[in-house]
């Protein structure tokens, strides 16, 4: 089922969206204050030929969102071409079955991009591809190296590991998640706008 | 822990996604526990994690997976698994 400008308008703003938020807020406008967007980024986004309309799937409770969903506001603000609507989503299961990760998985965030006939151009999901990949090697290297992983195989439930091996696993992702801070917030924005300008090329040449 | 005649009581880990929002389920299910077992049970142990995990374990073996078994578990398999143990 198609998104129609009708159900797009259902939607909140952003500044709507985190005027509701229960929890996390000062998180996400942290991450909004503190991402670092380049000339080149901005520019980018004030030149697309025709302002964008961009539905938002998310919830206040996920990380993924709290990080990536402020560096789409940001971009919007700095634009002034993305017009954006969020929908929360486990009160929109028609939406976000729409957008399902791998065609199973509801994750988010969800930035769904139209033109302003809403025409698709394209959508994004959750997070970073590189930075998925890098964290699976991350893991990969921990397993095979780290002491406390000796005697756990990988793949093992956080219900029945070592509580050695459930400690490391804790302080390795923190660190990561520290160290790839900026290196995913730039990729965020590259993968946004080669969906973008995908999207745009294709509508063009159609 | 080793009660009196060498009887032990189960000791039950909650792992749950808690960048997910899991903590409606994780909530129902201890209380699902609780009220079955009241004293029988040596704890219930509930760890925060991420990556959609919803996992139980009974005395370290394994009961529910969401990533092995998909989805969240009935409270009354669980209930049924820390039975088991306790030669109910």
């Amino acid at each position: 089922m198609a998104v129609t400008r009708e159900r797009f308008e259902q939607g909140m703003t952003y500044d709507e969206y985190k005027a509701q938020m229960t929890r996390n807020r000062e998180r996400l406008e942290e991450n909004e204050r503190t991402v670092e967007l380049s000339t080149d980024d901005i520019e980018f986004f004030r030149n697309l030929p025709e302002p964008l309309h961009v539905l938002v799937i998310t919830e206040d409770w996920c990380g993924d969102a709290i990080a990536n969903v402020p560096i789409l506001g940001r971009l919007a603000a700095e634009s002034g071409k993305l017009n954006i609507r969020v929908f929360l989503r486990d009160q929109n299961p028609d939406l976000m079955d729409q957008y399902l990760n791998q065609g199973v998985h509801r994750s988010i965030p969800v930035f769904a991009f139209f033109d302003q006939q809403f025409r698709p151009i394209g959508h994004w999901i959750e997070r970073p591809a590189v930075i998925t990949e890098m964290q699976e090697k991350m893991m990969a290297n921990l397993y095979a190296t780290d002491p406390a992983f000796a005697d756990v195989a990988p793949g093992t439930s956080i219900a029945v590991m070592p509580d050695a091996a459930r400690a490391r696993l804790m302080q390795a992702f923190a660190a990561f998640r520290a160290d790839t801070r900026l290196q995913a917030d730039r990729e965020v924005v590259r993968e946004l706008r080669e969906l973008i300008q995908q999207g745009l090329t294709i509508h063009q040449e159609a | 822990m080793e009660l009196e005649g060498g009887r032990s009581l189960p000791k039950i880990k909650i792992v749950y996604c808690a960048s997910c929002g899991y903590e409606p389920q994780t909530l129902e299910l201890v209380s699902a526990l609780m009220y079955a077992f009241h004293y029988d049970i040596a704890g219930i142990e509930i760890i925060p994690w991420q990556d959609g995990a919803f996992d139980v374990a009974v005395d370290g073996e394994l009961i529910h997976s969401m990533y092995r078994d998909g989805g969240f578990p009935a409270p009354e398999m669980i209930i049924n698994a820390v039975r088991e143990r306790l030669g109910r």
